[in-house]
């Protein structure tokens, strides 16, 4: 057996399988830092950061109907949490009542469940995960997911006069505790 | 638009590594998810496994074990094929290649999807020259285990969550790059046999700059470092042909740190995960076939993990030594 030769198989097999992943599969194997984030018009309608954020009406949990512009009259700012009801959301949902909303009163943080499908199965899903206090918009149509570019764990923050402050990935907080206390 | 269950995604490159090596591996070789272990004195092996995932609520980031939503059937089906050749004498190295099915069903939303999942590549040390399975201990060399040091470097050829995707539905990999060092120890005396397989991982920190397709303001990450230890014991029945079956219980433990983010630590991120597994692998008589079922089971109590969801996996596979 030639062994130099069973090297070099190897070691072809190798580059074959990252020049294949390089060409169409995904942008991981060379990560690229820059930011990309598309120019947007301050104050135009939309869900990115300097956007009028989209108006909405929700049902949540219990069946309240929740607007933006009610909520907005009487707070400083609004939070919109994406759940799905999985681990990483019920980790980040314990940081946001451990470590933000009691730092923030004047500040109305929203759960949007997604993937439920209805008020009583929303309402069921909270209190098996141990979020009975939360205000839970059961997203039924996707209406919410899809006018605020939602996912798993994204974090929407818009403040009084409707501008969005923030919308990224929950991570461990920083960033959204930094937004709202910022807020005007 | 598709769909993709998120947390199943999160376990790639995890619930993989539950599958034991599935046999006397100075022997007969042995093969899982994650791991190929080519026999002594062999030259290739080609393993096909395909892993059926089912989910089954999730423990909390305090151990607490909660439920799937209701109306909730998750799964995840996951073709892995993989092949390992010899280097040298004492050195091998394989490469596993899984392709990823996801099918989900909400009672407000069903979601299907499919891509590659994350590469893996081995490269092994085989600390002996002869194959240490023995029918008798006769003298205290008998009893030297097979043991082998290997490293294994997970490629993202999955499509993450920070690749050009619609929404968190779409991922079939981790994103990051892991480089684990491995021991793996087993001995066989006739019909038992035994092993253990310690491992620790380091992720390598990586540029963020688009979450689910998103563009964001640019950060740095890494997760947290790994570590796994499965023990294992088996037993095999020769039959009247010589063909053999052997049957193995592992029990494994998987802890993965805390992520940092631009440096700083993530409390809601890290894991923790407890599963056993039970195997039957049927080998004819020169052992270059082997066929594999796999059933690895979490327990859904309190405290047997953290941050994970908890899943059923069947594994069917098979194996072809060429000599």
């Amino acid at each position: 057996m030639s062994y130099a030769k069973n090297w070099l198989y190897t070691l072809g097999l190798i580059a074959m399988l990252g020049l294949g992943g390089c060409q169409d599969m995904t942008d991981d194997l060379s990560p690229d830092g820059g930011d990309q984030r598309p120019a947007v018009s301050a104050g135009s309608s939309g869900s990115a950061v300097s956007q009028l954020a989209p108006s909405f009406t929700a049902i949540d949990s219990l069946g309240t109907t929740h607007t933006l512009a009610n909520e907005l009259a009487t707070a400083d700012g609004v939070v919109l949490y994406f759940t799905m009801w999985c681990p990483t959301c019920d980790s980040h949902m314990s940081h946001i009542r451990s470590a933000l909303m009691g730092d923030f009163p004047n500040v109305t943080f929203l759960i949007v469940d997604y993937v439920t499908g209805s008020v009583a199965a929303s309402r069921a899903s909270q209190l098996a995960n141990g979020f009975a206090t939360f205000t839970v918009l059961t997203d039924v149509d996707l209406s919410l997911f899809n006018a605020f570019d939602g996912s798993m764990g994204t974090t929407v923050v818009i403040d009084s006069s409707g501008i969005v402050q923030l919308n990224e990935d929950y991570k461990d907080g920083t960033k959204v505790r930094a937004t709202l206390e910022a807020l005007p | 638009m598709k769909f993709v269950v998120p947390k199943a995604a999160l376990l790639m490159g995890a619930a993989v590594l539950f599958s034991p090596i599935t046999h006397a591996a100075s022997c007969c070789g042995g093969g899982s998810a994650s791991t190929l272990v080519l026999p002594k004195f062999s030259s290739a092996m080609v393993d096909v496994s395909f892993d059926i995932e089912q989910y089954d609520g999730f423990w909390n980031n305090s151990g607490h074990h909660n439920s799937d939503p209701p109306g909730s059937d998750l799964s995840q089906y996951r073709l892995n094929v993989g092949y390992a050749h010899r280097l040298a004498s004492r050195w091998q190295a394989s490469v596993i290649m899984p392709y990823v099915w996801n099918d989900n069903q909400y009672s407000g939303l069903s979601t299907s999807s499919d891509g590659l999942g994350d590469t893996k590549l081995n490269l092994w040390y085989e600390a002996f020259d002869g194959v240490t399975c023995v029918w008798k201990v006769r003298k205290p060399a008998d009893l030297k285990p097979a043991a082998y040091f290997g490293t294994t470097l997970t490629v993202p050829t999955g499509v993450s969550p920070y690749d050009e995707v619609d929404n968190n539905f779409d991922i079939t990999g981790l994103g990051f790059y892991r480089l684990d060092g491995t021991m793996f120890l087993e001995k066989t005396i006739y019909p038992w046999n035994a092993s253990l397989l310690l491992s620790y991982g380091k992720y390598l920190e990586r540029a963020v700059n688009r979450e689910f397709g998103k563009y964001v303001v640019p950060y740095d990450k890494n997760l947290g470092d790994r570590r796994l230890m499965t023990v294992s014991a088996g037993y095999t029945v020769f039959l009247d042909s010589m063909n053999t079956v052997t049957y193995t219980l592992a029990l494994s433990d998987l802890n993965e740190d805390e992520a940092t983010i631009n440096g700083r630590i993530d409390e809601t991120s890290g894991l923790k995960k407890r599963s056993a597994a039970l195997t039957a692998a049927y080998s004819t008589m020169d052992r270059d076939w082997a066929f594999k079922a796999t059933w690895s089971h979490a327990l859904d109590r309190d405290g047997w993990g953290e941050n994970f969801p908890t899943t059923d996996v069947l594994t069917l596979g098979v194996s072809h030594v060429l000599r």
